[in-house]
């Protein structure tokens, strides 16, 4: 033989023993892995060794073996050998030894090769081989290891010949050749064998041998009963895997075509309809769930068909393997290099709630799941659930614009909102004249988009020589003023003070300072020309601030300013300024080294927050220049989906463009559309874009039933357009068809013949039409005329008159009605009717009103279950 | 150690589906034993099983929820060759102070499919109530109900033939009213050499056709799933696919099409090989910013997008939901009971953006010292291509982010 066949097999009593056979057979025990492995042991898995418990090395030219399949506590092997005979072995002494089972051995008339053993999966004695062809002789032989015909007697004379003389107690396949054969599991005399290569036969052993189903077929391999299901077996041939339904035995129910030579094809015990099969030069494990359609459905039969998927366990070139017989997909794999301990993951499916629920499927038995309360759900950070809690903080609803951004608790969303509320208030106080927009950004101001004949509305800025005075200096610096120059700066949070020489407001310095940014307040200072102001600034920040920062050493180097173009300060400065960790330190050195007006160092200091950096644009930057850098920058903000940007875009197309690029990054439709709603002037507002965010926003809310939440959204919307709602439920008259709420509308301004009555603590009691005067409809509870105030009211307090005066009726008494059956009365009767009824209160109405309300089902579900 | 929550299924085979209502609080679960089971969760956050019955005479592969505005309806697909649509009613039992049992009632047999059909979505409700579904034999149906009143009366609309055995559909479920709708469809043919396996349909308002706008050529493998991410209004669309490895694609619709002949997308493939051998399940969360998948490795792993178009994992849960990890470096684990436990190399940061038809030649890989990851090609990448107009200039490197430091 040029190489030694490998199979392996699974006890299939003992969960936790296999054999491997090829030259010799073992026998070993798996076990779970521990810290130090054994020398003896072989790591088959992650998790799992297989400890050689005994080998066996006494049969050569083994075939096929089985393992006797009764709960005995040690394993009997019945082995099939190449001279036709099956042997009966264990791994030393055992209690089938006693028996004379140990040793047995079992032969036929004449010598050729066996090819399939099988004991009884329900009579313990009995065992099937099956062999090659020899002549007339029979091929199928069934045995009874314990009782041969001729056993008894001569068991004390001739112990040593006695097993040549064992005979078959039946017999079959006369001149035939037995492939494979396989026991019915319900059926414990019948089995199946395939057949000279072109029969598949059901041979039952009952009365007289006969056949009693035959196919012709050259599918006649590894032929296997499925354990689940005795009509079903497999079988296979070259390419082909053949599925076979003994009650209609004629044709195959299924073919299977495969790419490659199939070598091993076997039923998966802990499965239904699952076959999992080798094939040849093929690491892959090809498993075929096998699809079966009763009758029903299209109405007649459907085809089988079989789900194909393919595993690749961690195995080279698998010689054979072996599933667990009650671990679930568990399998067992052999190659030359070793053997392989396996568990087939089931198809995992997978959904993700609304309600940031996210649940798969555990093989058939469970459903597993996270949610949002989970920590690791919450590691994930999903930007969901940081939605929905700020949905319920109402967040952008809030009436001050700044109160917004603290309750997001980002940097970035706190800043816009402040800005928004900043812009609002310059436009409010009239600093800022723009009557359509109420948050015009830097480019707006300036003017510098829009129209063609921009440069008639474009101011020109004077250019100013400021000398640096509070250092003693007479150096100026360039300065660029004009009045739209002073307003962008404005909108920056630059607060001027116009006129005078400390041209920065002091409280917005003491507020950086007290929030520790002494670096930036002191940056602030030198780009105001306040030197000694910026030094004092470090110096402060240097006593409370921990030393790390270095501030005082900042104020030392600062103070050395020399504005001598060739000065030994301002080499150093330029060397060291890359070292400086904070960026409004590197961009004050920037700023004090300067070239020739060029302040690209400060202007592309990315550290610095944009405001403060258009701000210094709008100081020193002459008006072409200026207008070049807020075109890039705003250019780049926009591309980076950077909020900031907004300050330079404002409420524009271009701002919505910028919103809708942070959208697409962070996935933060919500403040995209509450800042659309309170900052967007409403031609804005009907842009698609922003449409979108807006739909998408309010499908959000319904999909969480935060109904309050949306309500109010609704209604911000609504104010942000000056457009009043159309009233959308009207009341009319049965009879006379004219409007019954218009009238009520009119009364309860406290005019027309009821007008005395509205002020009285009895609610207006109007139960007929107030143009026909016929009757309203009652209430199908309490039988009331609808309009009338009835049942549980309470006596109005005089507390909240003010609110109720502009109520007709309270809640409880409105009118509600069923859409189907088109039967109601006043709301809280039906609701308290609702809570114990599911039927319609009218008499004879079987109308189902309440179930047919969706959103009235969670109360009632309880009550179901 | 971290324990995921249960819910005995009780299904008698393989669990194919689970869908949840528009709500997220009724659940159904299909399953190879034929039986759907519906789920609900009371006030206190346990889940009851309310309803269960045989839906079909073999496997159903997939249920779905209509949007509650048409009722408590579902849909379900089988092996069997049909489609069917149910409704929850309240039963005729009657009597004083009790309510009727809620059962479900098939209204409508769909039947044109001469094979398995294997998916079934309704279309977003702006179209109105529209059922598509897909089969073995490679035919997308589209249905409507006419009235939404009406249940039992479904007509069928399209009948789109794409050639090839579909898997797997997902709509667009973008709200805007620039984009035509749109279908996605995925294909399971394991022949790689028939080409792209997923398809893109679009409906034309004025032919009133669905035609095949893109074929994604460069996804040949079977494909399993395939899901639309939310699309909030963002401007372009992500689909995910679960093909033998995880692929996010973003399609930008490209103005002019019509003019230039070529492509109406601008396509960017993510491609993640995590779950080392087949991928089964995609899906998204409610704001399309976080990708569930399954695979062969039992686990199921949250893909998240930290930049455009830079996804990374950041949490596996093991199927059996006993331990589960969570990180925010890309995990790296030896695949299962892999012998050798030799490390595969992972995936990181993964996308690319490569300005040329031809995907062979990768441009060369730009290093950038800046956090954001400049388009690196390494070696794990097998193919990524960008199919968009080859006129056009390369697509720059992203700009360098820069966020404003916190102003403390």
């Amino acid at each position: 033989m040029s190489s030694v066949k490998l199979e392996v097999q699974w006890s299939p009593i003992h969960s936790n023993k296999f054999i491997t056979w090829g030259t010799e057979i073992c026998l070993y025990e798996v076990a779970q892995i521990k810290d130090t492995v054994r020398p003896s042991c072989i790591k088959i898995s992650d998790s799992t060794i297989a400890h050689l418990l005994a080998t066996n090395t006494s049969h050569h030219y083994v075939k096929c073996i089985d393992i006797y399949p009764q709960p005995e506590p040690d394993i009997l092997l019945a082995v099939g050998q190449a001279n036709g005979k099956v042997v009966l072995t264990t791994f030393g002494p055992t209690a089938f030894d006693s028996l004379g089972l140990t040793g047995k051995e079992l032969a036929p008339k004449h010598a050729r090769q066996c090819n399939a053993v099988a004991w009884n999966p329900v009579d313990p004695n009995l065992i099937v081989c099956g062999l090659d062809k020899y002549r007339t002789d029979h091929s199928v032989l069934l045995w009874d290891v314990l009782k041969s015909p001729f056993d008894i007697e001569r068991i004390h004379h001739h112990s040593t010949s006695q097993s040549d003389s064992v005979r078959p107690i039946s017999e079959s396949g006369i001149s035939e050749t037995a492939h494979s054969l396989a026991w019915f599991n319900n059926e414990p005399r019948c089995l199946v064998v395939g057949i000279n290569n072109k029969h598949l036969k059901i041979i039952d052993f009952r009365d007289a041998v006969k056949v009693v189903n035959a196919t012709p077929t050259k599918a006649v391999y590894s032929l296997s009963v499925d354990p689940h299901n005795d009509y079903h077996l497999v079988s296979h041939i070259e390419n082909q895997i053949t599925i076979w339904d003994t009650r209609y035995f004629e044709k195959p129910v299924l073919t299977l075509p495969q790419s490659r030579p199939v070598t091993k094809v076997l039923w998966c015990p802990t499965r239904h309809n699952l076959l999992g099969s080798l094939q040849k030069d093929s690491g892959a494990l090809h498993l075929h769930d096998v699809q079966h359609c009763g009758i029903g459905g299209g109405g007649e039969d459907t085809e089988p068909g079989a789900l194909e998927r393919t595993v690749i366990p961690p195995w080279s070139s698998p010689a054979s393997f072996s599933w667990h017989p009650i671990h679930v997909n568990r399998l067992l794999g052999i190659s030359q290099q070793g053997l392989t301990d396996y568990t087939v993951f089931e198809r995992i499916t997978v959904n993700w709630a609304t309600r940031s629920y996210l649940a798969w499927n555990h093989a058939s038995k469970s459903i597993k799941y996270i949610c949002s309360n989970d920590n690791i759900y919450k590691s994930l950070d999903d930007i969901s659930v940081l939605t929905k809690s700020r949905a319920n903080a109402e967040y952008g609803l809030l009436p001050e614009l700044s109160q917004n951004g603290d309750l997001a608790e980002n940097e970035t969303l706190k800043n816009l909102w402040q800005w928004l509320y900043l812009s609002r208030s310059l436009v409010d106080d009239d600093t800022i004249q723009s009557p359509e927009n109420k948050h015009p950004g830097v480019r707006m101001v300036l003017k510098l988009d829009g129209q063609q004949n921009s440069t008639n509305s474009f101011i020109k800025s004077e250019l100013v020589h400021r000398p640096w005075t509070d250092i003693g200096s007479n150096h100026t610096a360039k300065i660029y003023r004009s009045s739209d120059r002073d307003k962008a700066l404005q909108l920056c949070g630059w607060r001027f003070d116009k006129e005078t020489n400390a041209l920065y407001n002091h409280l917005f310095l003491e507020r950086l300072e007290r929030e520790g940014a002494y670096p930036r307040a002191a940056a602030i200072s030198v780009f105001n020309l306040g030197l000694r102001q910026a030094i004092e600034i470090l110096n402060r920040g240097a006593s409370k601030m921990s030393l790390a920062t270095n501030l005082n050493i900042v104020a030392m180097a600062l103070s050395g300013f020399s504005e001598d173009r060739n000065s030994m300060w301002r080499e150093l400065c330029l060397k060291s300024r890359s070292q400086l960790s904070d960026p409004y330190l590197r961009a004050t050195f920037a700023f004090l080294t300067a070239d020739n007006d060029s302040y690209e160092n400060v202007l592309n200091e990315n550290g610095m927050a944009v405001e403060d950096r258009v701000a210094f644009a709008l100081m020193f930057l002459s008006d072409n220049k200026l207008h070049e850098y807020l075109k890039k920058l705003t250019q780049k903000l926009s591309e980076e989906g950077n909020l900031a940007g907004f300050l330079l875009t404002g409420a524009s197309i271009e701002g919505v463009q910028l919103l809708n690029r942070y959208l697409e990054i962070t996935g933060d439709v919500q403040s995209c559309s509450l800042i659309a709603i309170r900052a967007l002037p409403p031609k804005l507002l009907q842009e698609n874009q922003v449409q979108v965010w807006i739909d998408s926003y309010r499908a959000l809310l319904d999909a969480w039933k935060m109904w309050n939440q949306r309500a109010h959204f609704d209604i911000a919307m609504r104010t942000s357009t000056n457009e009043k709602p159309p009233q959308q439920v009207y009341i009319s008259c049965n009879f006379c068809g004219k409007s019954i709420s218009a009238y009520m509308q009119g009364l309860s301004r406290a005019r027309g013949p009821f007008g005395r009555l509205g002020g009285t603590s009895n609610k207006l009691k109007m139960s007929s039409c107030p143009s026909c005067r016929k009757p309203l409809p009652r209430c199908a509870i309490c039988l009331m005329h609808m309009g009338t105030v009835s049942g549980l009211q309470t006596s109005t307090s005089n507390t909240n008159r003010s609110e109720e005066d502009n109520k007709l009726t309270e809640f409880s008494s409105w009118f509600t009605w069923c859409q189907t059956c088109r039967h109601g009365g006043h709301a809280n009767h039906i609701t308290n009717w609702f809570r114990h009824h599911s039927e319609c209160p009218v008499t004879t109405c079987r109308c189902r009103c309440s179930s047919l309300d969706a959103s009235f089902k969670a109360g009632s579900l309880l009550q179901i279950i | 150690m971290f324990e995921a929550h249960s819910i005995n299924a009780e299904h008698k085979d393989l669990i194919h589906d689970i869908a949840y209502d528009f709500y997220g609080q009724r659940m159904a679960t299909c399953s190879s034993d034929q039986f759907v089971k519906v789920w609900d969760e009371d006030e206190h956050g346990n889940w009851h099983l309310t309803a269960s019955w045989k839906v079909h005479s073999g496997s159903v592969w997939k249920v779905t929820w209509a949007h509650p505005e048409f009722g408590q309806v579902l849909a379900t697909c089988s092996f069997d060759r049909t489609a069917a649509v149910w409704e929850e009613i309240v039963g005729e039992g009657s009597g004083p102070g009790e309510r009727g049992m809620r059962h479900w009632v098939r209204r409508t047999n769909l039947v044109d499919s001469r094979t398995s059909v294997t998916d079934v979505k309704f279309a977003p409700k702006t179209l109105g109530l529209l059922l598509a579904t897909c089969s073995a034999d490679g035919v997308i149906r589209i249905y409507e109900a006419p009235d939404v009143m009406n249940l039992s009366q479904w007509t069928l609309q399209h009948d789109i033939s794409c050639k090839l055995p579909c898997s797997c559909l997902t709509w667009n479920p973008s709200l805007s009213r620039l984009h035509p709708p749109m279908l996605a469809v995925g294909s399971d043919d394991s022949n790689t050499s028939n080409g792209g396996k997923v398809f893109i349909y679009e409906y034309s308002e004025n032919s009133r056709r669905w035609t095949k706008t893109e074929t994604l050529s460069n996804v040949v493998d079977p494909v399993h799933d395939i899901a639309f991410a939310p699309n909030l209004g963002r401007s372009f669309h992500t689909l995910a696919i679960a093909t033998k490895d995880v692929r996010i694609i973003t399609l930008k619709p490209v103005q002019d099409s019509a003019q230039s002949g070529l492509s109406r997308f601008e396509i960017t493939t993510a491609k993640f090989e995590d779950h080392y051998c087949t991928v089964w399940r995609v899906c998204w969360n409610i704001m399309g910013t976080i990708l569930a998948s399954s695979g062969d490795d039992g686990c199921v792993r949250l893909w998240k997008d930290n930049y455009i178009n830079n996804w990374k994992c950041v949490a596996v849960l093991k199927g059996d939901g006993t331990s589960a990890q969570s990180t925010e470096t890309p995990l790296t684990t030896t695949p299962p009971n892999h012998p050798t436990g030799v490390q595969q190399p992972l995936s990181t940061t993964r996308n690319v953006t490569i300005a040329t038809v031809t995907a062979e030649k990768p441009t060369a890989p730009i290093m950038s010292t800046s956090k954001w990851q400049a388009p690196v090609t390494k070696g794990r990448f097998s193919k990524s291509v960008w199919l968009g107009n080859p006129a056009e200039p390369s697509p720059l490197p992203p700009p360098i982010l820069d966020r404003p430091k916190s102003k403390k």
